[in-house]
């Protein structure tokens, strides 16, 4: 009798034991932040390879469903906030709201672009490294390069992150030691302090206006 | 013998400016990602950085880059990545003399190692075997980043004709460089050396930018205030560099 007892139990805590290894490695890999990166860049190569969005004519199309995979990546509030520096404090929320919206439509453009060139031209023999993830606290760094075949070159693309409510999310990309944050934010003070943050915001609606009607050649 | 004082006297002349006005402005370190925080550039020459943007940008849509583009037409990529291997292998002495100024041994002895590897078996450099062999990577040294190391500042912005953004601790730096050119006191005559010097400028900066053409008109298209935009990324590559000498 207390064999088969013995069994059942081996087998059920076996069960058990497999079932939290898995739910828990889930968990982890769902919450890492390069594990993140990972899978987001994984969607954005599905979108580029999509039959559906091949050609220049499609362009617009592949960008606007790249915005649509990373954008729930980003913190857009915090990277809004973090790049208006000083400025956040003197606005309203629906001004808030406004810059929200336009410059996180910016950055994703820009990032949407600079990967769909470098893909357009060399396809799959371009490379993603994702070399590590640093987390300290709430915040956490992951490191990776691209592999430009053609200049036989490694760019590196650092992604920062900070938790928020238990999800890691994006609040700045660096490239090649440049804080994107960083560098429109020295524009935006620029900007405002010659003239007014009215300005900054007609100019922000011009660039993407801009940049809507003359899509860069891929 | 004139050359010589002449190199030294414009050398002391450079680096006493730099000092002075590098001590005058020491808040250009340290950035920090506060949200709150202003950023922290200083730049009281903006008026001739401006200008000196406003040239540079006309030298480069008129001059640099239509002849970049003719000659990334003519030579093939990887011929031109050959010709960049081959002026960073003669450029050895600025960086071997630099890694000694800080102190870094091994760093010196690598680099020497790389030049006569790669300047024998490598064919003049244009062929980096040093690194695809024997894993002796490629580094970096400049006198700005000893100049660094030692605790100076970077002085205020500084935007040079030709050259493009630096700052003041940089442009002493990038002086002193040049100064360690051993062509500098090998070759016999003003004429010779001005026609080396020039020939390594302006073919270095041609097949550089070949091989970087939509580098800038990509900063170009989403940027909001061009100056802003390389200013800052200017600063902070140089933070990194800095940083990266401090460390290692």
């Amino acid at each position: 009798m207390k064999r088969p007892h013995f069994f059942i139990l081996t087998t059920l805590g076996a069960f058990f034991l497999t079932l939290v290894f898995v739910l828990a490695r889930t968990g982890q890999t769902a919450d890492s932040p390069l594990e993140t990166v990972r899978s987001t860049v994984d969607q954005v190569i599905q979108v580029f390879n999509d039959p559906a969005n091949q050609g220049p004519g499609m362009r617009a199309q592949r960008l606007e469903q790249v915005g649509a995979v990373v954008r729930p990546l980003f913190d857009r509030r915090e990277v809004a906030k973090r790049t208006l520096g000083v400025y956040w404090q003197d606005r309203t929320e629906e001004q808030r709201e406004e810059f929200i919206q336009l410059f996180t439509t910016l950055v994703e453009k820009s990032y949407g672009e600079t990967l769909d060139n470098l893909y357009q031209k060399y396809q799959d023999q371009v490379e993603f490294f994702y070399d590590q993830e640093t987390i300290d606290g709430s915040f956490a760094e992951v490191t990776t390069r691209i592999h430009n075949p053609a200049l036989n070159k490694y760019f590196a693309i650092n992604y920062r992150f900070l938790k928020v409510d238990a999800r890691w999310l994006i609040y700045d990309v660096v490239v090649e030691n440049v804080s994107l944050i960083r560098n429109f934010r020295t524009q935006f003070y620029r900007i405002i302090g010659k003239t007014s943050y009215e300005e900054l915001v007609e100019k922000l609606q011009a660039k993407l206006r801009q940049l809507s009607a003359a899509p860069a050649s891929s | 013998m004139l050359r010589k004082l002449v190199l030294a006297a414009s050398l002391l002349g450079t680096l006493q400016l730099g000092f002075i006005l590098a001590v005058a402005d020491a808040q250009m370190e340290n950035p920090t990602l506060d949200a709150a925080a202003p950023v922290p550039i200083s730049d009281p020459f903006e008026p001739f950085n401006q200008a000196m943007f406003s040239f540079n940008l006309k030298l480069d849509e008129y001059v640099l880059r239509p002849v970049a583009t003719g000659y990334a037409a003519v030579l093939p990529l990887g011929a031109r990545q050959g010709v960049g291997r081959f002026f960073d292998n003669i450029n050895i002495a600025p960086r071997l003399g630099n890694k000694l100024l800080q102190m870094k041994l091994v760093g010196a002895g690598k680099e020497l190692s790389r030049f006569l590897i790669n300047t024998t078996i490598g064919g003049l450099g244009f062929f980096d075997v040093a690194d695809s062999w024997l894993g002796l990577e490629a580094s970096h040294a400049d006198f700005g980043q000893t100049l660094a190391q030692y605790g100076m500042s970077s002085g205020p912005y500084l935007v040079l004709p030709f050259f493009g953004p630096s700052t003041v601790r940089d442009t002493v730096g990038f002086g002193v460089d040049g100064a360690m050119q051993p062509m500098n006191y090998l070759l016999p005559t003003y004429p010779e050396l001005i026609a080396a010097r020039g020939g390594w400028v302006v073919g270095s900066t041609i097949n550089a930018r070949s091989l970087n053409l939509e580098l800038f008109e990509s900063v170009d298209r989403i940027s909001l205030d061009l100056y802003g935009a390389v200013q800052d990324g200017y600063l902070q590559r140089r933070e990194q560099v800095i940083r990266d000498a401090l460390q290692k």
